[in-house]
């Protein structure tokens, strides 16, 4: 993955730089060691896939090292950046544990035997996030009696907040691939297409089409593509297929993730299947209408507090504002991080978005938004990673913003 | 041959003829890495090493004593009884490390690629006469 990133490629990154701010960071604070756990921070620092349990450390100067499952170790080196003496392993054995080769390497490879130890913890609504857990904070800190342990995930939460040129890119060639997803889904329904057809089959039909294109994986923890049909798509903003069939006069939202580089693609599409009540065409209507006045609203020096604002009143213009579920966005970054929105610790409710935080040039977040008819058995889903830029926002699916009706 | 007392200076001298006789660069895949052996809780009490580096694929450094060791890119660490009984064939070297009788320091990942290594190396060791 990363050993072809050379700085004429276009999915270029310059790791140099992210672990260069970072470090500047830890010695504002003067923490000695930073001591990572989050699926986030692997794929920020090491610019590769790391779905195993994985620990970083990054002394104030020098070069990071992360500790994997030692069965994996290999393939992490294979694509990572960093040299064989900076991709460990741990596994179950005297001095080999995820403890002890840690403790082993701080205090007698890196010779720091006391400081500030930079950790990561905190609460999030994403299972996977990779928070140090209260048994291992407990171990290190018998391990590292030394040491004063700090939460710092911030530092990377900062660092890694405005997104280069190349991780752009990657996030729009994530959006292109997830974009064939979704013409394969389109060819597979139509014509009568959908007949017999099952929530879990058009998910694998996509997946198929998006894996053709580059894709590296469907990523969601939460079912990978979700698909909901009917009844199932008034429901909210969490579908794991079934093997419910598609019947006639139903909505259908697909909501597709493709990753390449370890850029998210994660874009919803909705149909209607014919023949649409007029009461269903009306919520389509509303829905793509509330979609395109929040797109239209990004750009720099927005807040989520103020979109969310904005939409109600367009909601409640519209008469629609009871069928959506309130908020516009999740944050969006490198595989692992899907859900905060900024980075600032100081917020009204901790872990959740700031809704005055202010939107900067090429920062990414996901415009999400969620409508739920659940009365009328019907609702919809819109998901696209999008660019802020100084008076717009860059939308990285483009496939066409419609409901259209699917005979 | 009488035996050898396990790390004195004539059972080193002996490993150092096998190991070279035997181990041949092929075997070793041109390896090169070095290995400290530390002996804790030795008979006399004292601690002891065993050094073993090779480079390229042939044995450049052996040897054994007390006081400082030299320092390997790999570090195990064992009571000597436990050293004793992996060497006779008493005790795997996999069953010694995940059941805490020995502690290694170094790239866990790298180590456990030449773990086989180590083990035709302690193939060669065990034939040697020993007296523990």
């Amino acid at each position: 993955m990363a050993k072809s990133n050379s700085r004429q490629d276009p999915y270029h990154v310059d790791t140099s730089k992210r672990l260069a701010d970072i470090q500047a960071e830890m010695r504002n604070r003067g923490i000695d060691v930073y001591l990572g756990s989050r699926i986030r921070t692997m794929s920020f620092i090491v610019d590769a896939f790391v779905p195993w349990r994985s620990y970083i450390v990054i002394p104030a100067e020098g070069l990071p090292t992360i500790f994997t499952f030692v069965i994996d170790s290999a393939r992490i080196l294979s694509e990572t950046w960093m040299d064989e003496d900076h991709v460990r392993g741990y596994f179950g054995a005297g001095g080999a544990d995820q403890i002890e080769v840690i403790q082993y390497f701080i205090e007698e490879e890196l010779d720091i035997k006391k400081g500030r130890i930079g950790y990561e913890t905190g609460m999030a609504t994403y299972t996977a996030e990779g928070w140090l857990t209260h048994y291992e904070y407990e171990r290190f800190s018998d391990a590292l009696p030394g040491f004063e342990f700090v939460n710092s995930h911030d530092i990377v939460d900062q660092a890694s907040l405005i997104k280069d040129e190349g991780t752009i890119n990657r996030f729009r060639e994530a959006g292109r691939i997830v974009d064939e997803g979704h013409k394969a889904a389109r060819e597979a329904i139509e014509n009568g297409g959908w007949k017999g057809m099952t929530e879990t089959e058009i998910g694998g039909i996509a997946a198929l089409a998006m894996r053709r294109a580059g894709s590296v994986s469907e990523w969601n923890f939460a079912g990978l593509n979700e698909i909901s049909s009917g009844w199932r798509t008034g429901l909210g903003a969490c579908t794991p297929p079934t093997t419910k069939e598609f019947a006639a006069g139903e909505a259908l939202m697909f909501d597709l993730h493709g990753m390449f580089k370890l850029a998210l693609g994660d874009h919803s599409h909705n149909y209607l299947i014919a023949p649409a009540t007029e009461r269903k065409r009306w919520h389509a209507d509303n829905f793509v209408a509330c979609v395109q006045f929040v797109a239209d609203h990004y750009r720099a020096g927005a807040t989520p507090g103020g979109l969310i604002t904005d939409l109600e009143e367009f909601a409640e213009d519209r008469g629609c504002s009871d069928y959506i579920i309130p908020g516009v966005e999740h944050g969006i970054g490198l595989f692992g991080d899907e859900w905060r929105v900024g980075a600032s610790m100081d917020v009204p409710i901790p872990y959740w978005t700031d809704p005055d935080h202010v939107y900067q040039e090429n920062e990414m977040v996901i415009l999400a938004m969620q409508y739920a008819a659940q009365e009328d058995e019907v609702g919809f889903r819109y998901e696209n990673p999008i660019v802020i830029n100084k008076e717009d926002c860059e939308l990285t699916s483009t496939y066409p913003l419609a409901i259209e009706e699917i005979e | 041959m009488g035996n050898l007392q396990y790390l004195g200076t004539e059972w080193a001298e002996e490993a150092k003829k096998r190991l070279d006789a035997e181990l041949t660069p092929e075997k070793v895949k041109h390896l090169t890495s070095s290995m400290t052996n530390i002996y804790q809780n030795c008979p006399g009490g004292k601690d002891m090493y065993f050094y073993v580096e090779y480079t390229d694929g042939k044995l450049s450094r052996l040897e054994t004593g007390d006081g400082e060791p030299p320092a390997g890119e790999f570090k195990i660490i064992a009571d000597y009884d436990t050293f004793a009984k992996i060497t006779r064939g008493e005790l795997g070297a996999v069953r010694a490390l995940t059941g805490r009788k020995i502690t290694l320091r170094g790239n866990m990942a790298k180590a456990l690629r030449l773990a086989p290594l180590v083990d035709r190396l302690n193939k060669v060791l065990a034939t040697i006469p020993t007296d523990y």
